[in-house]
């Protein structure tokens, strides 16, 4: 009862396709062949813990005909009446020194079988231990070596699977799914083949016990094992739908949480609450239904369990009453009974667990089995030093799923030294365009040339490490300050990370921390705001001292006096080298040596601010949009 | 181990501070179902007692039947033999005779095996409707109450541990109402009574073999303990691979812009090994527990049958003046022991879920007692239809006591004006929005709509008459139709679409795949910032206020969505009195009166020409992003 409604609240539904998931669980099965040893022990233990468990009933009996022989004899030989006591002898056909010698070795009968016993036990206690402990440890290792491998090809991942997938469900697959996988290994396969090796031996020794009585409880074999049947099929759909119940009341608390100051200021207090009432009593349905299910099969499960100890009494007893059976022998069958049922008892939570654990290892194989789509070719070579010219030749890009072109046919050409803005709306293509210099996505047809260089021709490692990259978000690893501003050059000198960092105009800042350059940051240190999350990306991209600079420029919600900052420090980053800034502000634009003007995939114009205020509307248009917000003001306020 | 000691164990355990208190509360939940629980406990009652009744038929059946001496068929003194109380073994002459009394006895036993099914199916169900219906009901009161608790409450406490408390405790809860506590119950009873019944039949026989019950409890607090400080390493350390994960994922594009694999793998396989190790050290206890307890309950079994056994050989009773002990009072012993351990080890693992489980009842319990700060006053009336006159008269706030937020506000406007508020960051800006629909109560002063103080009025009739697009835009995971009807319930869909239409958010809702039926994604994803924006705008457009709050949004969108969304804020503005948190200059020069905050008051107040003219804080504060603009062209 306990294995089964503790195992529910992790079945998440997504059992149904478990067939065809088989081959996957298989798998993941043969990482035990990295643990071989562990896994030789574990599963010799059980053999041995197992063995050592179906002796006890043996020892039982011994012990219960010890005392059972050892009380009759008692008995008899205190009958007073002479003529009683050997009418008693004939009835056991027994002579009286017989029975003296029963009487007397009974006590060191009995003392010997609960010895044995109390060794058996033992025995069966260590290796019992180890069997759990050792299938532990390779579950553990398997755990282990299923997050490292998701994690190496998390790595190499190309961007446009992380365009695909959600952080979230990632985290789900190596957390969630790598463990259900390690509770089947752990237990659910243990299970199975301690049940099959219990079924049968226990039966094996019941038939040579006593095949008569065997074949009596036989028929409740088949009837229990269709129950299992039942019981999976009818609990599985019922715990699937109370997790969606589940997952939709969650919701509605989380919204009404997260967004309570709508809700009050909507006034819709009562609508909220309606809402959540009726998810509410829905939950409640739902688990009164498993209640309902579930209250109706238990007690079939248990009946079933227990039935046959009441025919065992019935038919061994008459064999007992015409003395063809002793009553340990009965006694023994009753306890072997118990290891019939037992494994069948397990069946139920072994499917359980095979279901999730078959859906859980397809979802980690698909990410192991992801292809990275960017990769060195064959016979790539080392990309020269770079001096910074960057042609785009023709370069379309689509997304696999959708058939429209996120870039159409761009060409350009960029000289070394020059700083080139890319200006268009949201999704117009600039972030792409940038994406494809140091091969993060592939061109689906035309080439990105840097220096007359094909960037898919040479290694990936040597392209990135010479390219300065700025992204729009700044991420912060767990580390210190410093560890964050090496991310990309580990071996730079503390006198080279402080110049990059002054450069950069986050020298001061940091010094303001209590430990300065060895401030822990990210996940688990420091918050820092994003205008100094920024300077420090900043710092990371100038100590690689690249010749080729990519910068997602935004300084959104920063105060003027970081902005300007900021700007400086950028400045400064792009002297001498080819720099390509996606530009939020004309004033980063009408700097730039090349503007390149983009529209819904499209380059639609380019050349100098000067020129393009000339002839182009579109960038017109979007300098007389920020005009009207920056400069009109300033204007009146002279 | 089995799985749910393996969960019961790996679980943050908590104790409750006022366990009588809170038990007293549960008391007040199950109340409407107390005909439910003197059920279970019937039913319980009843399964104990056909649980115990086996034992004792089976050694009914070995003393009456089956272990019956010659003697006893002589009318000899077959002194073992009497404690047979199922029959008349005088009767018992034939084995024909014996076989169909002991038929009769095994479906007697195979009656108490239905009665004891059917029974714990009822009390199975019974509970389960108890239990459910009480988390139902605290569920409902809870969520009730969280929409009473002030904004002040939110700004104070964190989403995530609001929603932990409803969500995590309730589980806990919900563990401990679906089968601990019938589990634990079950098990005490059977304890007792087994207990009970070893004692009744011989008193001396009976307290040696319960012996090594207090053994076997202790054993498993010993192991559990160690294996919980175990478990909570391995969580601590599972947090860090998560966290290594979450950070890795999140920064996949830096890591590969800076070829970084190598190093973030090293560094991931180092937290990986750390919870395993951690994991496989908790294994040891977990794996050393159930054998343990076998081991165990083989020398409970090893105790009753030496005992036992020299008693019935000597034909001598324990101690005298006690009964001696016959082979099917040993039967009867041997079975008990075999029953009782179960009870023993699964209460002593179970108890701690029961534990955490009152726990985080103490836990919903503190939050549905959490102070309600804003009631409606006794007398108050409804807020007639808002014609726009605000006045704030000498207003002071404070959130912590003896912290002011608010000092001496003063000022007023007329209807159809319109206020920007200016400041920096914690200046309280947002805290002045906030008092106009009585998020917040005033310390002291007044705030008066239409020369109505707004602690008179309801706050559903004051806050239904004001519209508020707040910064950050909330969006609910439903269709986009359904999101702007938030904004007035009865608004039919044409009306919708008139007011999207007015904002100028018509054009992308039906861009979208499925127009304005489109499902948006929790919180809105899968939309711009900028269009979630106007989304907000359009549900405060078709609520139609006659005052509105807007706090204008700092982060940035593109261009061009910045000017339709500007264009719409206009549009909304017009003829409605209205409070906006001004980040655009655009926005404070349209204003008819610009009030500069600082540390809680207004230091400045008048249009912006005004306030350029006088050339104070207002005055740097412009000229500061002015002369920065200047710096980067």
């Amino acid at each position: 009862m306990q294995a089964v409604s503790s195992a529910s609240p992790k079945m998440k539904g997504r059992e149904k396709r478990a067939k065809g998931e088989q081959g996957y669980l298989r798998r993941a099965i043969g990482y035990l062949g990295r643990y071989k040893t562990m896994t030789f022990i574990a599963y010799g233990a059980l053999i041995i813990a197992t063995l050592s468990q179906l002796i006890v009933p043996q020892l039982v009996q011994a012990m219960i005909d010890s005392i059972t022989q050892g009380a009759v004899a008692q008995q008899v030989l205190s009958i007073p009446s002479e003529q009683g006591r050997m009418f008693a002898l004939t009835q056991l056909n027994t002579t009286q020194d017989a029975l003296q010698n029963t009487y007397n070795s009974a006590p060191s009968w009995i003392l010997g079988a609960v010895a044995l016993i109390l060794l058996v036990a033992v025995i069966r206690g260590l290796f019992a231990f180890i069997q759990s402990y050792a299938a532990e440890w390779t579950a553990q290792g398997i755990a282990y070596s299923m997050r490292n491998d998701i994690f190496i090809r998390i790595q190499r991942l190309s961007f446009s699977y992380y365009d695909r997938n959600q952080t979230g469900q990632l985290m789900i697959r190596a957390t969630d799914d790598v463990e259900r996988v390690r509770l089947f290994i752990a237990q659910g396969l243990l299970l199975t083949f301690q049940a099959f090796l219990l079924l049968v031996v226990t039966l094996t020794i019941l038939f040579l016990t006593n095949w008569r009585l065997t074949l009596s409880i036989l028929p409740i074999l088949p009837f229990s094992i269709i129950l299992f049947g039942i019981f999976g099929k009818i609990s599985q759909p019922l715990f699937r739908d109370v997790q969606i119940r589940l997952s939709k009341l969650n919701t509605v608390l989380q919204e009404n949480v997260a967004g309570i100051r709508v809700v009050k200021a909507f006034v819709r207090q009562n609508h909220e609450q309606k809402r959540f009432d009726e998810s509410n009593q829905d939950l409640y349905i739902h688990w009164l239904k498993i209640a309902r299910a579930f209250s109706f099969l238990f007690p079939m499960i248990f009946f079933v369990g227990q039935i046959g100890q009441a025919v065992i009494l019935y038919f061994s007893g008459t064999q007992i009453i015409d003395g063809s059976l002793a009553i340990g022998e009965y006694q023994k069958f009753n306890l072997y009974l118990a290891y019939v049922f037992f494994p069948l008892g397990q069946l139920g939570l072994i499917v359980s667990l095979m279901a999730q654990a078959s859906a859980s290892a397809e979802r980690i194989f698909e990410i192991i089995d992801t292809k990275s789509e960017i990769t060195d070719k064959p016979n790539a070579i080392d990309l020269p030093s770079i001096e910074g010219n960057v042609e785009f030749r023709d370069v379309t890009f689509r997304y696999f799923s959708s058939t429209a072109p996120v870039l159409n046919k761009v060409s350009f050409t960029i000289k070394t030294g020059q700083t080139i803005a890319l200006l268009g709306a949201t999704g117009s293509g600039k972030t792409t365009i940038i994406n494809l210099i140091p091969r993060f996505y592939d061109a689906s047809e035309g080439a990105v040339l840097i220096d007359g260089h094909d960037v898919r021709d040479v290694k990936l490692d040597s392209l990135r490490s010479q390219i300065g990259i700025v992204l729009q978000e700044t991420n912060l690893f767990s580390g210190t300050i410093r560890d964050n501003i090496v991310f990309g050059r580990p071996d730079a000198t503390d006198e080279e990370v402080i110049a990059a960092a002054k450069a950069s105009a986050a020298h001061d800042f940091i010094l303001d921390f209590p430990n300065g350059y060895e401030t822990s940051v990210g996940e688990r240190g420091a918050t820092l705001s994003g205008g100094q999350k920024q300077r420090l990306a900043i710092a990371r991209a100038l100590l690689l001292n690249p010749k080729l600079l990519i910068l997602d420029d935004s300084t959104s919600a920063v105060d003027f006096t970081t902005e300007r900052k900021i700007q400086a420090a950028l400045d400064n980053l792009m002297q001498g080298r080819t720099s390509f800034v996606i530009a939020q502000r004309i004033s980063t634009a009408r700097n730039a040596d090349v503007i390149i003007v983009l529209d819904k995939g499209a380059m639609v114009a380019m050349g100098t601010h000067a020129e393009l205020i000339e002839n182009s509307p579109i960038y017109a248009e979007i300098f007389a949009s920020q005009l009207v917000d920056d400069s009109q003001p300033v204007a009146e306020a002279q | 181990m089995m799985d749910f000691q393996r969960r019961a164990l790996d679980q943050e355990t908590r104790k409750a501070k006022n366990v009588a208190v809170t038990l007293r509360r549960f008391a007040g939940y199950f109340r409407p179902y107390w005909l439910n629980l003197v059920g279970v406990v019937v039913f319980t009652l009843v399964v104990v007692y056909c649980n115990i009744l086996y034992p004792a038929l089976i050694g009914q059946a070995a003393d009456c039947y089956l272990i019956s001496t010659p003697t006893t068929q002589m009318g000899g003194s077959g002194v073992a033999t009497t404690s047979c109380w199922y029959t008349d073994i005088a009767q018992l002459t034939s084995n024909e005779s014996k076989i169909s009394g002991l038929l009769g006895l095994a479906l007697l036993i195979a009656g108490t095996f239905v009665v004891s099914a059917l029974f714990t199916g009822f009390s199975f169900y019974t509970m389960r409707l108890a239990g459910q219906g009480v988390l139902r009901d605290m569920r409902g009161h809870v969520f009730n109450h969280m929409h009473n608790l002030s904004i002040g409450y939110y700004s104070r406490n964190e989403a995530g541990e609001i929603m932990s408390r409803v969500t995590n405790d309730m589980d806990t809860l919900q563990q401990m109402f679906n089968f601990a506590l019938l589990n634990v119950f079950q098990g005490l009873m059977i304890i007792f009574w087994i207990a009970v019944a070893m004692l009744r039949e011989n008193l001396v026989y009976g307290l040696l073999s319960l012996a090594i019950a207090p053994v076997m409890l202790f054993t498993t607090r010993y192991f559990s303990n160690q294996a919980r400080k175990a478990f909570r390493v391995a969580r601590q350390e599972i947090g860090n691979v998560n966290a290594d994960l979450q950070e890795s994922i999140a920064g996949a594009r830096e890591v590969q812009a800076f070829n970084r694999e190598e190093e973030s793998i090293a560094q991931f396989q180092k937290a990986n090994e750390a919870n395993r190790a951690a994991n496989v050290r908790a294994a040891v206890f977990t794996s050393a527990l159930n054998p343990v307890l076998e081991a165990l309950s083989y020398v409970a079994l090893g105790t009753v049958v030496v005992v036992g056994g020299f008693s019935a050989l000597n034909n001598q009773p324990l101690l005298a003046g006690t009964s001696v002990i016959s082979v099917g009072t040993i039967f009867a012993f041997l079975a008990y022991i075999q029953r009782i351990n179960q009870p023993i080890s699964q209460i002593a693992v179970l108890w701690t879920n029961v534990q955490s489980g009152i726990a985080g009842g103490e836990r919903i319990f503190i939050l549905m007692d959490e102070d309600i700060e804003i009631h409606d006053r006794d007398n108050a009336k409804p807020m007639p239809q808002i014609i726009g006159k605000v006045e704030f008269k000498d207003v002071e706030a404070e959130y912590v006591k003896g912290e002011k937020v608010l000092k001496g506000i003063n000022f007023g406007v007329n209807t159809g004006e319109m206020v920007a508020i200016v400041g920096p960051t914690g200046a309280g800006k947002t805290t002045i929005i906030n008092m106009i629909p009585r998020f917040y109560d005033v310390t002291d002063g007044q705030v008066l709509i239409d020369g109505l103080d707004v602690r008179d009025v309801t706050q559903d009739s004051l806050r239904k008459q004001i519209g508020m697009v707040l910064q950050d835009t909330f969006l609910f995971s439903d269709s986009v139709m359904e999101n702007i009807r938030y904004g007035r319930l009865d608004a039919s869909d044409d009306e919708v679409i008139v007011a999207a239409k007015m904002v100028a958010a018509h054009d992308f809702i039906e861009r979208l795949p499925d127009g304005y039926m489109t499902v948006l994604g929790e919180r809105g994803s899968g939309l711009s910032q900028g269009q979630r924006q106007l989304i907000a705008i359009a549900r405060v457009a078709l609520m139609n206020p006659n005052i509105l709050i807007l706090d204008e949004a700092t982060s940035s969108v593109d261009t061009r969505t910045e000017r339709v969304i500007q264009a719409a804020f206009e549009k909304l503005l017009q003829g409605r009195t209205s409070f906006v948190i001004a980040h655009r200059l655009s926005t404070i020069r349209n204003a008819n009166l610009v009030l500069m905050v600082a540390d809680g008051q207004i230091i400045e107040r008048g249009t912006h020409q005004e306030l350029l003219a006088k050339g104070g804080a207002y005055y740097d504060l412009y000229m500061s992003q002015f002369k920065a603009e200047e710096d980067v062209a």
